[in-house]
């Protein structure tokens, strides 16, 4: 799977109009400084060698180096992941509280006013393009209101604390840097809630629906004739049964935001990882392109596998 | 046991405002840096890889040139002692260096420095094509004299070594960085030094040993945002003192310009640098007649298209290189006249169930650009829909300067930022070709700029400009953009100027000459 993902990226780079060449020298530069480049960053050699390295050099971990910076693409990648990371954890647990309570309690109360509202909010969330959405509320909460900073990490002139794990607010952390602390918290609330906000319509949906479903059931109605009490039967009959298609959910929005949030990070210039593909392609810098989109795609095959095995522990019908 | 529950809710609920006190007060820390804000990351600050104004921008305060050029466009020494001295037949040129300047790691500023960072630049810079077509050696002629020997006269080499690009480095400090670009650490002559680097944010600090004028401010922190709503916001909550211009939208510039005016910010503007232009391919039928390009020259209402597009933040440009150059009132492409164009075009055959149409390309991540396109196709359909149809199509850059030297748009919106300062940094690059066969350029800048347009005069004057000086040669370069009008293959729109705009407590942002800020004169009051 990975190899034909890769492959598949390597051969889509090259057959797309640009040159990294261009995206380095400019137009301008004359022949001999473009060739020159060209064999300096191995561009001169035939497709199917540079195929061949390339595989060769993946097989072995090695990533190769950015074609603009001649900067590692591991390095590059170990940078941006934990942002993308950060951010797509946080807005996921958000997503999770947020739409997992107002599928409940819509549930709860089918057609009252609470699950009016909900289904609103859902149907909203699907249809609120991300962009408009993240600059509304960076206009509102950053610039109207002055609550939250605008954008990035960390404020200006805030030194980050050294790496160990690259996610800012465990690092800072672990480095006991209370204010480091309290601002890389500052910085991750608008994006995160933005994106938890815009993601948690699904969760609403879908907890709604599975739990009015499994509500119906004949296990249900015995248990209550067994004379158990509504939270009872809500909380431990109903609940844990629809709680699988939300994990099958959870696991399939970790593994697109594992890739980054991409308007989120460019509307609060979250320096992540998608904000660095998107770059590197406006670039043609081919090696850190092929980099992240390996990387990824291994994480979400592994998150994949995690939610399966996960799946089967808890479901016993499940097996493999 | 209830008294227990009490106490512990009594410190929870402490908790919780000690943290939101906590956050609300980290950000309004009294600052003691500057904070400039511009867009995009930095990935490297090794002046043989920069190619970005905002990196061209950091480095201008980390390190120091030979030349600079004042708000007048005149050349002054800056590292160097005094103008160069040029041999009788103009292959030499001596330049004698400052003493007692040292580096940032403490080593002496010499000739063996100088050269050092000449010739690193030469053999690895990206833009080294800029000194290699020039160069023919760097030597050292003693300890504080450099002497660069060129393959032909060049007047505008002194231009040139105003370029950041050719700021000195430390040989001590790059030493394992002769072949080899040093991206993250930097280690000049300037007024300030280097604190922390990361791409999205740089400190810098004022160098107590600097030989020249001290920075007037304790340090700048740059940031670098994604977009220019973001941007905009930030100086907007005072979040950042100082915004660089590049990369915001019009709509955001006229806001900014309009909080100028109502006394809620400082701005500053240097000369233009940069200018937005329209190439027609030259090569090719319909554009190969030349009369049909003139009569496009006379079809843009440059005034509207600012208007529109910018909020008149633009200039309508009638020249290739922008005017201040030529210190005088120099407009050789016509203003708009769609008279003289339907009279080219009826003389062309067309306006009679006869419509041209032009495809024209803009890139599609370019707002301005965009909006340019559709002004102009508008401005069109209402005066001369009988005789012309632009059909507009958004390429993305990338693709656009990919294609440009294959031949791909008869007509495509383009801008261009001269490399230094001079008039021969805008024309040769568009119009500079070495085969010319009927006016078709078959080798040289002119195909890799999409026009494929060649003029045997206009080459030579390019030529014979680099052994001029003065008045001479502004008025060589006067003659070229005649000629240049003449075969219409560009189309001139609008001039960029560079902006800067700051918080009341802090200085009027001042520019140099070759239209970067200078940091070192920011101070908050």
């Amino acid at each position: 799977m990975l190899w034909i993902i890769s492959s598949l990226v390597f051969i889509l780079l090259r057959i797309a109009p640009g040159d990294p060449v261009d995206a380095i020298l400019g137009t301008r530069a004359n022949e001999l400084a473009r060739e020159s480049l060209r064999i300096k960053l191995g561009l001169d050699k035939p497709l199917i060698n540079q195929y061949l390295e390339y595989l060769n050099h993946l097989i072995h971990g090695n990533l190769g180096t950015s074609l603009s910076t001649q900067e590692p693409v591991k390095e590059i990648i170990s940078k941006a992941l934990p942002a993308s990371m950060e951010l797509a954890i946080v807005a996921i647990l958000i997503a999770l509280l947020l739409g997992c309570l107002i599928g409940f309690l819509g549930a709860v109360r089918p057609e009252g006013k609470i699950d009016l509202l909900g289904r609103i909010f859902g149907i909203g969330t699907y249809a609120l393009p991300p962009f408009w959405a993240a600059m509304l509320i960076q206009i509102i909460f950053a610039v109207l209101l002055g609550w939250f900073p605008i954008g990035a990490r960390l404020p200006p002139g805030a030194i980050p604390p050294p790496p160990v794990t690259g996610f800012l607010l465990v690092d800072s952390i672990l480095n006991k840097n209370i204010e480091i602390i309290f601002s890389s918290i500052k910085h991750l609330i608008l994006p995160s809630v933005t994106l938890g906000i815009l993601l948690s319509g699904i969760f609403s949906r879908s907890l709604r629906l599975n739990l009015e479903e499994v509500l119906k059931k004949d296990y249900i109605e015995a248990a209550k004739s067994r004379g158990i009490n509504d939270s009872g039967i809500l909380l431990k009959h109903a609940l844990p049964n629809t709680m699988l298609p939300i994990l099958t959910i959870t696991g399939l929005t970790v593994s697109s935001l594992i890739g980054g949030a991409l308007l989120i990070e460019i509307t609060f210039s979250w320096p992540g990882i998608a904000l660095g593909l998107k770059e590197a392609i406006n670039q043609r810098d081919y090696p850190v392109v092929q980099g992240i989109v390996v990387i990824i795609s291994s994480l979400v095959v592994m998150i994949s596998v995690a939610i399966d095995i996960a799946i089967a522990y808890i479901d016993p019908r499940v097996s493999y | 046991m209830i008294k227990l529950n009490y106490i512990k809710n009594i410190l929870n609920i402490s908790g919780i405002l000690l943290i939101l006190f906590q956050l609300s007060c980290v950000q309004y820390k009294k600052r003691e840096n500057i904070i400039v804000a511009s867009a995009g990351k930095i990935e490297s600050l090794d002046p043989a890889q920069a190619n970005t104004i905002r990196t061209l921008q950091i480095l201008s305060a980390l390190g120091d040139t030979l030349y600079k050029i004042n708000k007048k466009g005149n050349l002054y020494p800056s590292l160097a002692k005094d103008l160069p001295k040029i041999s009788k037949n103009g292959l030499l040129i001596d330049i004698p260096l400052k003493e007692n300047i040292s580096f940032h790691d403490g080593s002496t500023f010499n000739a063996e420095a100088m050269a050092f960072s000449l010739n690193r630049f030469r053999e690895i810079g990206t833009l080294n094509y800029l000194l290699n077509d020039k160069v023919e050696g760097i030597e050292v002629k003693d300890e504080f004299t450099i002497r660069i020997k060129l393959k032909k006269p060049s007047s505008s080499i002194k231009s040139l070594l105003t370029s950041v690009n050719l700021t000195p480095v430390s040989p001590n400090s790059y030493s394992n960085y002769k072949d080899s670009f040093n991206s993250k650490n930097f280690v000049g002559t300037g007024p300030y030094f280097l604190k922390s680097f990361n791409s999205s944010q740089q400190i810098i600090k004022p160098f107590k040993n600097y030989w020249g004028e001290k920075p007037q401010n304790k340090g700048i922190d740059f940031i670098n945002y994604s977009n220019s709503s973001t941007l905009f916001g930030a100086i907007k909550t005072k979040q950042v003192d100082v915004l660089i211009a590049n990369s915001i939208a019009d709509m955001h510039r006229l806001s900014l310009d309009i909080m100028v005016n109502k006394d809620k910010l400082n701005s500053g503007e240097g000369p233009p640098t940069s200018i937005g232009y329209i190439t027609f391919k030259s090569n090719n039928i319909p554009l190969s007649n030349q009369n049909l390009r003139k009569a496009l020259s006379y079809t843009i209402d440059r005034k509207l298209i600012s208007q529109r597009v910018s909020f008149g933040t633009r200039e309508p440009l009638y020249s290739i290189a922008p005017p201040q150059f030529y210190k005088k009132e120099f407009s050789p492409w016509p203003s708009y006249e769609p008279k003289i164009a339907r009279k080219l075009l009826k003389e062309e055959g067309y306006c009679e169930n006869n419509i041209l149409n032009i495809p024209l390309t803009f890139r599609s991540t370019v707002p301005a650009d965009k909006n340019l396109a559709l002004i102009w196709q508008e401005q069109i359909k209402r005066d001369l829909s009988d005789c012309l149809k632009l059909t507009l199509n958004g390429v993305e850059s990338t693709t656009v300067y990919d294609q440009l030297s294959k031949g791909s748009f008869e007509a495509v919106i383009l801008d261009w930022t001269g490399d230094f300062s001079d008039p021969i940094a805008y024309l040769a690059p568009l119009l500079s070709c070495t085969q010319i066969k009927n006016n078709t350029c078959l080798k040289g800048e002119s195909v890799f700029s999409g026009s494929f347009w060649g003029d045997k005069k206009v080459q030579e004057l390019l030529e014979i400009s680099e052994e001029r000086e003065g008045e001479s040669r502004l008025n060589t370069f006067i003659k070229i953009e005649q000629l240049a009008d003449q075969g219409s293959s560009y189309l001139p729109v609008w001039l960029i100027r560079p902006k800067a705009w700051s918080l009341k407590n802090i200085s009027h942002p001042e520019f140099s000459g070759n239209g970067l800020i200078i940091l070192k004169n920011l101070k908050r009051d």
